[in-house]
Order: structure tokens, then sequence, then C-alpha cells
């Protein structure tokens, strides 16, 4: 193509390297997600004193972790070459059920938050179930049960209200080698996907987003997969509505809603394709990290709140035409 | 002992018939070729034996003992791979990923062992010669014939002792084709065996030992590969008189030319390509698969962006879309190669897809008349003897003939003279098959000018009256009259092939 | 016709519901059935109808269109704060804001056709992005007043009938026209079951997707300015309901998600049914957490019945498909 050579990896006896390009164009979503990211910082430092400390990290986080965990889920999902909607039920149902339940002791709290992980897991498997046995399209089976789900938190608690607590809501601010436990929750998202996406479950199902007629000839029940997905997203779903709790202190039959299109909005900014089989869970927090901070950059800018939604539907709509152009140069250049 | 007995198998989809008292039998060691024309029920038989598909009835013995697989991962079970044309492979994962796709080495913690991964990817790939791959690249960026190499490793990975090639040479180019033909040899060596599905007269020679034959659902023959000749075994294969599927060919070209071509070239594929067709002609394409014939059909068409000149009629004209070429009477139609992808609405009915491409001929004033329709439907359905119950009927419940006529329907509809044909026989009954060859024949006549690519080398010499074979994306010889033989086709085709 | 009922049977199912619905509504609460109920049902159910509209051709083309909320939250605060109470700058408001909603329709549909946005995601970030410059424009306070003549249109009566009726009526009349007897019909089934086999046959699927999108944003700023009507005010947040139901009663209609069938006809009733069930929960003393409940029961239901019929279909064609290959 050109004069320059392609760097070769030790393994590549067997063949010439592939053109770095293709592979940094395969990458551009993510990188795209980053340079927004930092220039979102690179602003929002201009402007404030005190970003780049452990403090700031540390109320980013905790703001951006209930969106984290919601997406963490859908981007489960979305590998999956789904989409799950009734996450906002969950999160609701969840608060709901924890605002009402939780008692002040330890042991109280400790069943009820299993017995919500355990509904979450439930819910979204019984997703899964529908959508391979009646064959239906997730967008409407899960339409269908974020609103049974959101009825259901309407019945239990009308209204916002209920508690949980204090040192519930204390343990969502609680640090630890001066690092918050959100920031810790974030490093442990970031274990988890490490070992997950290196999982058989974990590749399969990206597999399965990738080419399902593929996965099944190569003998992937496509049932277990589905029940194993929307399981995973429910699961941190509920995760999301705990976590939430801690920073409400309440329960909302109507919160969930606040979470459903931003999940998969983190992330398509991060790079995670809606046709399923291409992304990484680390696009999708930084992808959140991003949804988050357009609230900050917009406070220390000193225009209106109103602007943030109009600067994060500009931004997602960049990503994706980014991924668009990248991938159509990269099929170009692999030819 | 023989390694796999069948008796009696039968295999039934619906009304039709796929397979029907089937035997078979095979030893272990050897390479055991299953001939047959399109439709003889080969594929049917491999898809029961590796689990995709269960049988009807009969018997299916490994070892003296009973098999009936009701998946893929059974038939694994007792050690059977099939490499079929249909790929199992994931774009989204490596190369090396796809090898050992839900076999992967594990570590302690329950994730794939990269390391031993990537051992075992280059041993395989070592162990058996294969050509050039690199483990660590996504599959969606290899060629076809790449992802071809990597189903037959997949194959290989999983260490089988019978090993089901369906025509895994078809999308190689020459020099891995021979790299899988001494490859059969080698498993054989080791005791396997392969069943090896091919068109391919030549290379069912070079390496079978044993043959069956597949006609109409049934086995017809079994041989010893250096007890037969060429022409039994064709005899057999066809099971009737070849001069019935062909029409006479009465030349009917003038001297006006319908379409030229200048110096038309897209992508890597079409390196630059000139022709001139002539009203009332035939115009054959050959040469082997992926030497730009697919490019060619799409940059006439618009579904390609191309670089080069064509003139219609004698007239200049851009194709930027399918919508440029089907511009009624002097615009070009195209009968594509995927029927089910591109070519209908298999939910639609019979009645919408035959004018879909036609609205506006049955529009008054912005509305459909379904008076004219009907009468449009009626016209093609009778011409074209489309068997349907109904012009409601859908579209996809016809037969693979049936559903062929419909696109040809659609096209006829459109007016257009100009006519692209993209193999319009395959997967086709015989008797549609012969029908389709007359509607050629007869459109010519009409002074329609016909471009015409077939996979299938006799329909070449057999129906058109010239034949472009290319090679590397130009034409490497233009043959008319008593040079359109095999011969000559498949020698341009692979000169330069057999040097490179 | 024989032969349009017997592939749209989710469309009789659909409507068989609602005459069920009816019954059962009137035998736990007599007077549902009395004129003025019926009456209100009919003009809430316009409201859902109307924006389904859109949905249901966008659905057929096989896309989505989630920005319909803040198309028609932002027709609605554009035209009562051009007009205030006033009827006369009707005259050029009213074209200028369906301009509006067509304009944002076009961006949508462009976004789709020419640069491969999926659907979901083109039109959530229109959707944000209005939110946010309608909030901007506003500073987050409502336009108290409306014109009469909206009154009139969404609420008045001519007769014994809701001035809306006729409106509704009139658009489902367009709408079956188009999907039904014009060469746009034709296009947008074909687009919406293969875009591949409809580029091949000539249609012309970039316009086509965007005219889509054009009659969605159209029929979205004009509920936003009937609504009003109907609330008496514009206020932020107005169109928030009508995402999820818009997308409901177009499922509830017997549209396949996955586009290239469905019809208007069946989302009118979906849109009914939904109106109707609204009202008789109160009937049965039961709160808004059931009748989420019953909405998402209702649509499963639906939908299963229509997959059930879809997979009859689908075996069929397999069981052709299969011997070609034999």
């Amino acid at each position: 193509m050109s004069a320059t050579v392609a760097p070769r990896p030790v393994d590549s006896e067997q063949r010439p390297g592939v053109d770095w390009r293709v592979r940094l164009l395969d990458r551009a979503p993510f990188l795209v997600a980053c340079l927004m990211l930092a220039v979102i910082v690179a602003i929002y430092g201009s402007y404030q004193t005190g970003v780049f400390t452990l403090d700031e990290l540390n109320l980013d986080t905790a703001a951006s972790m209930t969106l984290m965990l919601a997406a963490t889920g859908q981007t489960i999902v979305l590998l999956r070459g789904g989409i799950d909607l009734s996450i906002g039920g969950m999160i609701s149902l969840g608060t709901v059920i924890a605002a009402t339940q939780f008692a002040e002791e330890p042991g109280s709290v400790a069943i009820w938050s299993v017995a919500i992980l355990a509904l979450g897991f439930s819910v979204g498997a019984l997703n899964g179930l529908l959508i391979s046995m009646l064959k239906l399209q997730p967008f409407l089976v899960t339409l269908a049960t974020w609103s049974i789900l959101n009825g259901v938190a309407m019945l239990i608690l009308p209204t916002d209200g209920g508690s949980v607590p204090g040192w519930w809501v204390a343990f969502g601010y609680a640090q630890f080698l001066g690092l918050s436990s959100p920031v810790w929750m974030l490093i442990l998202l970031f274990v988890f996907w490490t070992w997950f996406r290196a999982t058989r479950l974990g590749i399969t199902i990206k597999a399965t987003g990738s080419n399902e007629k593929s996965a099944f000839l190569s003998g992937v029940s496509i049932t277990r997969i589905n029940v194993a997905t929307y399981g995973l997203s429910g699961l941190f779903a509920a995760g999301a509505a705990l976590f939430l709790t801690t920073q409400i202190g309440a329960g909302s039959p109507t919160i969930g809603k606040d979470y459903i299109l931003p999940s998969v909005a983190a992330a398509v900014i991060g790079g995670v394709s809606l046709f399923g089989g291409r992304g990484h869970l680390a696009g999708t927090l930084i992808g959140a990290f991003i949804l988050t901070l357009i609230g900050n950059l917009v406070f220390v800018l000193k225009v209106s709140s109103y602007w943030q939604p109009v600067v994060s539907g500009v931004i997602l709509l960049l990503s994706v035409l980014a991924s668009s152009v990248a991938e159509k140069a990269a099929r170009a250049r692999a030819q | 002992m023989d390694l796999v007995t069948v008796t009696g198998l039968s295999k039934r989809y619906g009304g039709i018939v796929a397979l029907s008292d089937a035997e078979f039998t095979a030893r272990a060691g050897e390479v055991h070729a299953l001939l047959g024309e399109n439709g003889a029920g080969k594929s049917t038989f491999i898809q029961i034996l590796s689990g995709a598909v269960s049988h009807d009835d009969g018997t299916i013995l490994i070892d003296g003992k009973n098999f009936r697989p009701a998946n893929p991962d059974d038939a694994r079970a007792r050690g059977i791979a099939a490499v079929f044309q249909e790929l199992s492979l994931i774009p989204d994962l490596t190369v090396e990923e796809n090898i050992w796709f839900r076999h992967e080495p594990m570590t302690a913690i329950r994730t794939v062992d990269r390391a031993a991964m990537r051992r075992q990817t280059l041993e395989l790939l070592a162990r058996y010669a294969f050509p050039p791959l690199r483990p660590d690249q996504e599959l969606r960026r290899l060629t076809l014939a790449e992802r071809q190499i990597v189903e037959i490793a997949k194959g290989l990975a999983k260490a089988p002792r019978i090993l089901i090639l369906d025509e895994a040479t078809s999308a190689l180019p020459a020099r891995e084709a021979g790299w899988l033909l001494k490859l059969t040899r080698q498993l054989a060596g080791e005791g396997k065996l392969v069943i090896f599905i091919s068109h391919r007269m030549a290379e069912v020679r070079a390496i079978a030992d044993r043959l069956t034959i597949f006609r109409n659902g049934r086995t017809v023959a079994a041989h010893e590969a250096n007890a037969v000749s060429d022409g039994e075994i064709v005899a057999q294969m066809i099971g009737r008189n070849l001069d019935r599927l062909y029409p006479e060919r009465v030349p009917s070209a003038t001297d006006r030319v319908a379409l030229k071509v200048d110096n038309i070239a897209s992508g890597s594929r079409l390196q630059g390509v000139s022709f001139a067709m002539r009203e009332g002609e035939v115009l054959g394409v050959g040469g082997l698969q992926g030497h730009g014939q697919r490019e060619l059909f799409q940059a006439l068409f618009g579904t390609a962006k191309a670089s080069g000149r064509i003139e219609l009629w004698g007239k200049p004209t851009v194709i930027g879309n399918p919508r440029a070429a089907l511009i009624g009477r002097d615009g070009i139609a195209l009968v594509p190669e995927d029927r089910r992808g591109q070519g209908l609405l298999l939910t639609k009915s019979v009645r919408e897809n035959l004018t879909l491409a036609v609205i506006k001929r049955f529009s008054d004033r912005g509305f459909l008349n379904s008076r004219k329709e009907a009468a449009l439907v009626k016209e093609m359905v009778d011409f074209l003897r489309i068997k349907a119950e109904t012009p409601d009927q859908l579209a996809g419940t016809l037969s693979g003939g049936n559903q062929q006529k419909v696109i040809f329907g659609k096209m006829l509809l459109t007016e257009a003279r100009v006519l692209l044909l993209y193999d319009p026989t395959r997967g086709v009954d015989v008797g549609t098959k012969g029908e389709i060859f007359q509607l050629m024949r007869d459109l010519a006549a009409k002074g329609y000018a016909i471009l015409f690519h077939s996979s299938d080398m006799p329909e070449l010499v057999h129906v058109a009256d010239r034949v472009l074979v290319m090679r590397n994306g130009r034409i490497a010889a233009t043959l008319d009259g008593e040079r359109i033989t095999e011969e000559n086709i498949l020698g341009a085709a692979m000169l330069e092939v057999e040097a490179a | 016709m024989n032969t349009f009922l017997a592939r749209n049977r989710l469309i009789l199912l659909a409507y068989a519901g609602m005459v069920v619905l009816l019954l059962v509504t009137a035998m736990f609460s007599p007077g549902f059935l009395s004129a003025s109920n019926l009456r209100s049902t009919v003009v809430l159910a316009a409201f859902v109808g109307i924006v389904a509209l859109g949905q249901t051709l966008v659905i057929i083309v096989g896309g989505i269109d989630l920005s319909i909320p803040w198309v028609l939250n932002s027709a609605a605060i554009v035209m009562a704060l051009l007009c205030g109470s006033q009827d006369t700058p009707l005259v050029w408001v009213v074209p200028l804001v369906l301009a509006g909603g067509a304009a944002i329709g076009f961006v949508n549909g462009a976004g789709v056709a020419w640069f491969g946005v999926p659907p979901i995601i083109m039109t959530l970030a229109t959707n944000v992005i209005l939110q946010g410059l309608i909030l901007v424009l506003t500073g987050g306070s409502p336009a108290p007043s409306v014109p009469d003549l909206i009154k009139f249109l969404s609420v008045g009566r001519i007769g014994p009938l809701p001035v809306i009726a006729f409106i509704w009526l009139a658009l489902a009349l367009i709408a079956t026209l188009l999907l039904s007897k014009a060469a746009f019909g034709r296009h947008l089934y074909a687009l919406g079951t293969s875009a591949t086999v409809a580029e091949f046959s000539g249609v012309p699927t970039a316009r086509t997707t965007i005219v889509t999108y054009v009659i969605s944003g159209l029929t979205a700023a004009l509920a936003g300015m009937l609504l009003t009507g109907y609330s008496g005010q514009a206020y932020l947040g107005m169109g928030d309901a009508y995402l999820f139901t818009s997308i409901a009663a177009v499922a509830i209609g017997g549209a396949s998600i996955l586009g290239g069938s469905g019809h208007y006809l069946g989302t009118v009733a979906g849109a009914l049914v939904l109106t109707i069930l609204t009202g008789l929960l109160p009937a049965l003393n039961l709160s808004n957490g059931a009748l989420l409940i019953v909405y998402g029961a209702v649509i499963l239901i639906t939908v299963s019945i229509g997959s059930e019929i879809f997979a009859g279909i689908g075996s069929r064609l397999r069981g052709k498909g299969g011997s070609l290959d034999g």
C-alpha cells in the first residue's frame, strides 16, 4: 500500500502483520470516547480548581456508579445483540423494596439485598426465556416487562418515599485507603470484566451476538445464552438499584426510567455496537463518565443546566458517526 | 470392517423428498467422494451425518454401533466433524478463538488459557502445513478463501475420525485447493475417513479411493475409484439425456450494439474490462470463481462503485444505483446471485414481488390500480408458467424453481432489454433449468441482449453465443462458435493462476 | 379484501379484543358506555392514534422513532408561545410548527438512510437535543394559554361527535390510502421486509426512509399542538407518556417490530385498547401501578400471538427452503 512497514508481532511468521491502520480504525470508537473524556476533563479542569484530586474522583464516581452498573448489564445484552429496557423497571422496583423492607440491623439489609439481587437475576432470566421460547423481539419483551416491573414498584410504593438505614447511606460514601466505596466498585467492575470476557460464557455471549446462526451451528444453546445474558443484566440492574438507595436514601417507583436510554447511550458512546459482538466494558464506563461529567461541565461553564441534554445528544451522534466512518475506512483498507 | 454403514436413510421436508432409501458404506483410512447434481441429496445426507438435521427413517451404524445424533455435539462426540459450504464462523472472534470455539483450553479460574490456545493453534497449523494465517486476526477481516481455511482448521481441531468436506475447494484459489487435496490424503494416511464432496471431476480423480453417486435423493452406485470411467460416472449422476436440457442454439445476434462497456473497474477484483454485447446475443461470462465476475455484474447494475464507461443502445449511461439501471426499455435488469437475500421478499406475495420494480406501470395519478396490476401479474404468471395457487401466495412458500421464475418475471416486467443473469439456475430443479434456457433463447430471438454468468461450465458451453473468460479481474479470452468448449474456458481461466 | 383480512388476522384480533374490553368495562362500570365517557375515550385515544401514525410507518420500515416525546412537546410549546390565546397567528404558526416537525423527521431519516446510524440512537439523540433546546428556550416554565381554535379542535364537538374524531378519521383514511393504495406503501413494506431486495428492485430506499421519518415528525407535531387544547396549556414533559403508548399501540395492532408488516388500522385498535384500559382500571378501583402491569401483560400477550402466527409462516418457509439445498 505505501512504504511504511507494519510492525510484526512475534507470532507473525505465519503471515505479514495486519495493517496497523486497520487495527487503529477498529478501535476508533473507543479511542474517540477516550479523547472526548480527555477534552471534557481538560475543560472542566481549566475552569475549576481541585479537579485532579482524589476527592473529585470519589465524587464523580459516586455520581456515575448507578449508571455504570446499569450500563454494565446493558453492555452484556448489547454484546449479545439485544437490548434491555426492563432495567428501568428493575431499578425502580429494587429501590422501593429496599426503602420499604430494609430495617436498621445489618442482617435484614443483607437478606433483602440478596433477595433483590436474586429477583433481578430471575426477572432477567425470565426475559431471556420469553425471548427464546416465544421467539419474541427483545425490544418488545423488555418494554413489556419494564411496564410490569414499574407497575409492581408503584403498587409497593406509589410515590417517592420510604427510607434506608443511615449506615447504609454512609456506606455509599465510606472511604478506604483514600478511595471511596464507588471507586472500589469501579475497580471491582474492571476486575470482573477482565475475568468475565475471558470466560467461556463471556466469549459465547459475544459470539452469539456476532452471528447467532454460526454460534448455533457450533453447538451453542441460544436459550441458555439468552437466560444468562438477560439474567446478568437484571442482576446488574438490581445492583444499580441497591447502590442508588445509598445515594438518594429512599425509594422511587419512577426513577428507573432515567437509566434506560442513558445506559444504551453510555455503551454506544464507548464504542459498543448495537448490532452485537463488538465492544468492551471499559468503553461503556468511559461513556458513563462522559455523560455524568457533562453535568459538571455545564455547571462550571455557568450556562444553563438545560444545555446538558443537548451536549449529550450531540456527543452521542458524534460517536456513532465516528464509528460508522471508521468502519467504512477500515473495510476499504482491509480489502 | 466398515467405519460407517448407512441403510434406508430417508428425509422429507414437508411434501418434498430430499433423501429416500439412501445407502452408504465407507472405511477408515480412505477418501470417499460423494457425487451428484445439485439437489441430489448429498447435502441432506451429510447434514444428517453431522447432526445438523435429524432423519425420518433408516439406520446409521458407526463402528457397528447405532448412531442417531440429536445435534452437532452428539456427532462430534462420536468423532464426526463437518466443514460446510455455509460457514459456522464468528465474525468478531479471532482466528484462534474460532478454531477452538467452545473447546478452548481453560485455566484454573475458568478463563480461556490464551497461551495454551496459541500453542495448540500453531501446532495444528504446522502439523497440517496450513497456508499462512494469523491466529490473532479477527475473522471479519479475512477473505472468503481464508475463512474457508479457518473452517477446515476448526474441523480438524476436534481431532475427528470422520471429516466431511462439503465443496471445500470451491472457494479456494488453485494453490490452496492443491494443499487441501494433499491434506485429505494425509488424513486418510492417519487412518481417518474423509468424505469429500466436489463437482470437480479432476479433484475426485486425484484423491478419491472410492465414490458414491446420488441422484434424486437415492444412492445409484458405489465404485472403487479406479474401476470406473468419467463417462460412466457422469451418466450415473445425470441419468438422462443431456440434449433435452439445452435448447437448440439459433444465433439471433444483430449488428446493433446493446451494451458497450469500456474499461470498467471496481475495487481490487475488477481491473478493467471492455466488451460489446449485441442485440439478440447471449454473452456468457466464465472463469474460476472470484475472478471479477460478481464485481462486473454489480458494477453494471449499480450495486458497487465502479469507474469506466457504459453505453446502452449507443447512449452513454451512468449507473450509480439499481434505480438508474431499471429505467424501462432502455435500462438493464438483473437476476441476482442470492435469490433469497437479494431477489425475493419471502414473506410477501407473488403479486407484490412481481410488480415491485414496476409500480409506476399500474398507477393512476399516484394510486395503485389493482385491475391493471392483476393483468400484469397474470401476464407474467402465464408467460413463465409460475406454479402458484393464487397470486397472493407467499413467495417464500414456492419451490426454488418457481421462486426464480418470480424474480425473472419481476425483471421482465421492467421491459429492460439488456438482462444480466448471475447464475440463474443455481439450486433450481432440472425441469425449470430447461425452461430457463429456453426462455433465454426466446428472449434473445426477440432482440434482448443477455449477459449470462454460470458457475456450471456446461451451461455456458451449451447456451451462450460467445463466452468471455475472466481471470484476475480482466478478460483473459473471448471464445465463440466451435471454440466454446470446457477445455478452452478452463484453459484460459487457469493459465495464469497455475503460473502464479 | 378477503386476502387482506386473512393476512392481517392480528388486526381483527385487536378489534375483537377492543370490543371484549368495552363489554367487560361496561359490566363493571355501567356509566362507561355513556356518550360523554365514550367521547372522552375517543378524544384521548385520538392523541395516541395520531402520534402512533408516524410510529406505525417507521416501525413498518424497520426503524423506531424515540424522538416523538420531545417533537410533540416542542410543537406544543412553540405553538403556545407564539400564539398565546389568540387564534389569528395560527395561520402561520401551524404551518411553521409542522415544518419544524418535518425538519426533525428529515434529520432522523437522513441520519438513518445516509449515514447508517441505528434508528434507536439517531432518534434518541434528536430527542434529548430537542429536550435541552426547549428547556433552554422556556427556562423550564410552561406556556400557560392556548388559542380557542385549538381547544375547539381537540375537545370541541360537531353534533354528538368530538371534532378530533374527524381529524383522526381523516388521518386514518390518508394513512390507509398511503399504505394500501399508493406506491409509497409498497416501497415501505418492501424496504421493511428486506432493504437489499428493495434496493435490487429499484425502490428509492433513502427517499422512502426519509419521507417515513418526516411523516412521523409531522404527526408528532400535530398531536403536540392538539394536546395543548386538551390540557389548556403547554407544559414540559407532556410528551413523555407518548413514547411508550405509541410503540405499544403499534405492537398491539399487530405490526412486527422487525418491520415489513402491520397496518395503521391495527394501530387504531391498539390506541383504543390502551385508552379503554386506562379508563377501565379506575372503574375497578385499581391504581396506576396495576395499569402499568396490565399494559405490560397485554403487550406480551399480543406479541406472543403475533409471533405464533409469524412462526407458522416461518416454518412453512423453512420447510420449503430446506429442500433447496437437499
